[in-house]
């Protein structure tokens, strides 16, 4: 167990490099730097000129990244280039938002997609099984951004149900800040409910096709007592890890929902970097919501195993 | 399952704790803001007339440093925040500004200000010619990517407290305008590093916070010697233009700026005005004479009257656009109506198309890009037209930074769709035909355009200048190195009693004047 979890934060490590050395290349290699796009169509050859040197885009890439990679090791996010401010700042500020919307938006989900997944599994290619399977489609046709534009403008607009979009600071009250923060939880949800009820519906068929499940009749539990004490136990695993993934996943995900409720999240901070090619605050970003992936993996394998000991672990059994 | 279940919901609490801990040790920038708990005394004392005004944003600033950046979005707000030496008003004539008057010597090459007296910083120091100096200094610094523009400035003299010069190498006959730019802002030099973030002006308003992608808030300087009428200013930034405009309905919002199809919804509405204003600006499709087809006029032609612009505007810009067949706005006084020279007759272009030796047709590389949703359609319309009569268009919509990169500076194109900026001295607008122009994108070249510009940068007799100026519309207009589309008209929608905002020349937004009525 130890020498596995040494192992798996090693390579870790070992994929944020990776991706820190791919994002900072990708940059360079695409069209278009910070200088131009600050410039637009005012760029002419010595004003560009004049902006990537003060700027330090004139350095050539391998140095600019090392200096980069120095500081960042350092403890040093630097200055985003379009915001004049610091990365890690500029994250913080922003992680609260999005966390607690991916987190509202799981809590929506989780409930109702259990429910409607385990029923449709037990239940199977009856009404409620049916009904899933629509909900599942339904979840995946709509697109986010369609529904979200709908449900503002009905339920902000129209009802008057929800503020305005824009994000309520905490300073102005827990609950207004929830509020402001519901809608958008409501949008995000609706697009993971289908997913989840999927993965649900299928570890719990898989589960309740299991020689043991049959074993439990035979010793003469309630169909009820059967489900509920091993057939659970045992499809949970799949979900929880899907769940933890999700979360790591709307970590950065979430930018369309983010930009037509006005949200200041850490997606929209992404696109911004991108759209601006603040190398500087990219790096930051992508370094983070890495970070933060790598973390919810390893997670994930941690909670597989207090929840299934079944599960082993590679190379244990020598050590 | 049990063990899951406790595991969870600490997972997400602990998610929420560390997130909450670490915004509060970050929020070293602003002092919480309380709009609402504002609002909600004032609503009890009964004092009606509202003193704080939310506008939206699409984008943050590049920063709030006029020095340092050429970007619109930086110079629509601080504005508010600095002042220049010269203001210009509504209808494009010089008024003062910090300077009370200015005079130009008899040769036009020195310009000589006389500042206003106890004009004071943010900070509370007195500005004074010394700050002029240094702000100019600082204009033409390595750093200043418009340091080119102030290059012809070759002394600048502070006299004394409240007067300075600037000597000129060259004439330049439109010398004041040079002094009225929002990026020509004086600036105190202790202030003068942090200005990216931290902006000290003379202007009507100080920045109080800004939170970038939630929101600027500007309060007001009540030293100003005109002080402004609102006490706060807050630019919210809302990418969207359905929250936009659901903001204003639910009177979240005070001022936004929307496109021709949200018209409808305000119309004949006594809850909100709608604001039309001619820009300083156009819209064009530009071509490539690089492109050996489109060097022939007669093709460039062809592809003008292939083109119904009206039905181009109505289709893209809601009918919210004036048609122009030129390289001018309309708004501007040395606007020569051209549009008489080619009207769309597709009968015509392919009759010009087939003299040219393209009767069998001709393919031509069209890039659009994705950020302005409204060239992409404008785009896509003028390609199916020019279909019409034989051309066969691909289309490549992409990136912003690829089209500037590519596109714009490295002009690989053979067809875009674009706008241009227009500025107080008609040369600016127009500078870029020139053929040795770095920003002659289109690879144009015209020996009497040459000549022109050449000359009318050297003529002081206004009329003269006129009709260089005119002969030059008059020229593209026949000549079309770009297919003009149009002028666009910008619509700004506010609650009904916001009072006082006015669109200017320069693309700026000027709060000073602005009330609530009630």
């Amino acid at each position: 167990m130890v020498k596995y979890t040494i192992n798996r934060l090693l390579s870790g490590v070992v994929v944020l490099f990776v991706i820190s050395w791919i994002t900072f290349f990708v940059l360079t290699v695409i069209p278009g730097d910070a200088a131009l796009l600050s410039l637009g169509t005012d760029a002419t050859p010595e004003r560009l000129e004049a902006l990537r040197e003060s700027m330090g885009l004139n350095q050539p890439w391998y140095e600019r990244y090392f200096s980069w990679l120095t500081h960042f090791l350092a403890g040093d996010w630097g200055n985003s280039l379009f915001f004049g401010e610091e990365v890690l700042t500029l994250i913080m500020q922003r992680l609260m938002i999005t966390v607690s919307l991916a987190v509202f938006s799981l809590l929506l989900a989780i409930p109702v997609a259990a429910i409607i997944g385990i029923l449709s599994a037990i239940y199977q290619d009856k009404w409620i099984d049916r009904l899933a399977r629509t909900v599942m489609q339904l979840g995946d046709a709509i697109p986010q951004f369609w529904l979200a534009l709908i449900f503002l403008v009905f339920f902000s607009g129209k009802l008057g149900w929800f503020p305005v979009p824009g994000f309520i600071p905490v300073e102005e009250g827990w609950w207004r800040s929830i509020q402001s923060l519901l809608l958008p939880s409501i949008v995000v949800a609706i697009g993971l409910v289908g997913y989840l009820i999927r993965i649900i519906r299928s570890s719990m068929l898989s589960a309740l096709e299991q020689d043991f499940m049959l074993m439990t009749r035979v010793n003469g539990l309630s169909s009820a007592q059967a489900v509920f004490k091993y057939a659970l136990r045992s499809a949970v695993i799949a979900p929880v890890t899907t769940i933890l993934m999700q979360l790591a996943g709307l970590l950065a995900g979430t930018v369309l929902v983010e930009s037509i409720f006005a949200l200041p999240g850490v997606g929209r901070l992404l696109l911004v970097a991108v759209e601006q090619r603040d190398v500087i605050l990219l790096q930051g970003t992508v370094m983070f919501i890495t970070g933060v992936v790598v973390c919810v993996n390893f997670l994930a394998d941690i909670l597989y195993r207090v929840i299934n000991p079944m599960i082993q672990f590679g190379g244990e059994r020598n050590a | 399952m049990k063990k899951l279940l406790n595991a969870l919901p600490v997972l997400m609490m602990v998610a929420i704790l560390a997130a909450c801990g670490s915004n509060n040790g970050a929020a070293s920038t602003p002092a919480p803001t309380n709009n609402t708990a504002a609002e909600g005394s004032e609503a009890e004392v009964k004092a009606p007339v509202k003193t704080e005004l939310k506008m939206a944003l699409t984008v943050d600033p590049d920063g709030l440093d006029p020095h340092r950046t050429t970007a619109a979005s930086t110079f629509q707000i601080t504005n508010n925040i600095y002042d220049t030496l010269v203001k210009v008003s509504l209808d494009g004539e010089f008024v003062p500004g910090l300077a009370e008057e200015w005079k130009v010597s008899e040769d036009g090459l020195t310009i000589a200000f006389k500042l206003r007296e106890g004009v004071k910083f943010h900070n509370g120091r007195e500005m004074t010619a010394e700050d002029v100096k240094f702000s100019f200094e600082r204009l033409k610094g390595e750093e200043s990517p418009r340091a080119g523009d102030f290059a012809n400035i070759v002394s600048i003299t502070a006299v004394d407290h409240y007067n300075i010069e600037f000597v000129t190498k060259a004439l330049d006959v439109a010398l004041v305008s040079q002094f009225a730019y929002p990026w020509t802002a004086i600036v105190p030099e202790e202030a003068a590093e942090q200005l990216r973030n931290n902006p000290v002006g003379t202007g009507p308003f100080k920045l109080e916070q800004w939170v970038p992608q939630q929101q600027i808030v500007l309060t007001r300087n009540n030293d100003y010697f005109t002080p402004a009428k609102l006490e706060k200013v807050s630019f919210i930034m809302m990418p969207d233009a359905t929250s936009q405009i659901t903001a204003l309905q639910s009177g979240e919002l005070d001022i936004i700026s929307v496109s021709g199809d949200a018209v409808p919804q305000f119309e004949n509405n006594s809850d909100y005005s709608i604001i039309e204003t001619q820009a300083n600006a156009v819209q064009v499709m530009a071509m490539n004479l690089d492109n050996e087809a489109l060097s022939d006029a007669r093709v460039r032609q062809a592809i003008n009257y292939a083109v119904d612009k009206q039905a181009l505007i109505d289709t893209v810009w809601w009918g919210y656009g004036q048609e122009i067949g030129s390289h001018y706005p309309p708004m501007l006084k040395e606007y020569l109506d051209t549009n008489e020279a080619i009207i769309y007759d597709p009968e015509k272009a392919k009759q010009l198309l087939e003299e040219a030796g393209y009767a069998q047709g001709l393919t031509l590389e069209m890039y659009l890009p994705s950020s302005y949703p409204n060239y992409v359609a404008a785009g896509q319309v003028i390609a199916d037209q020019l279909k019409k009569v034989g051309l066969t268009i691909n289309i490549h919509t992409v990136e912003w930074g690829f089209w500037l990169s590519d596109v714009y500076t490295g002009r690989k194109y053979d067809l875009t769709v674009t706008g241009h900026t227009g500025r107080l001295d008609p040369y600016a607008l127009l500078a870029r035909y020139h053929s040795e122009s770095k920003e002659n994108y289109m690879n144009y070249k015209n020996e009497r355009v040459d000549e022109i510009l050449t000359q009318v940068q050297q003529e002081r007799d206004e009329q003269q200048r006129l009709e260089l100026y005119q002969e030059l519309q008059q020229i593209l207009a026949e000549d079309v190195p770009a297919l003009y589309i149009q002028s666009p008209i910008g619509l700004t929608v506010t609650a009904a009693n916001v009072a006082g905002y006015q669109s200017y020349p320069i693309d700026i937004y000027e709060m000073k004047d602005v009330y609530f009525t009630n």
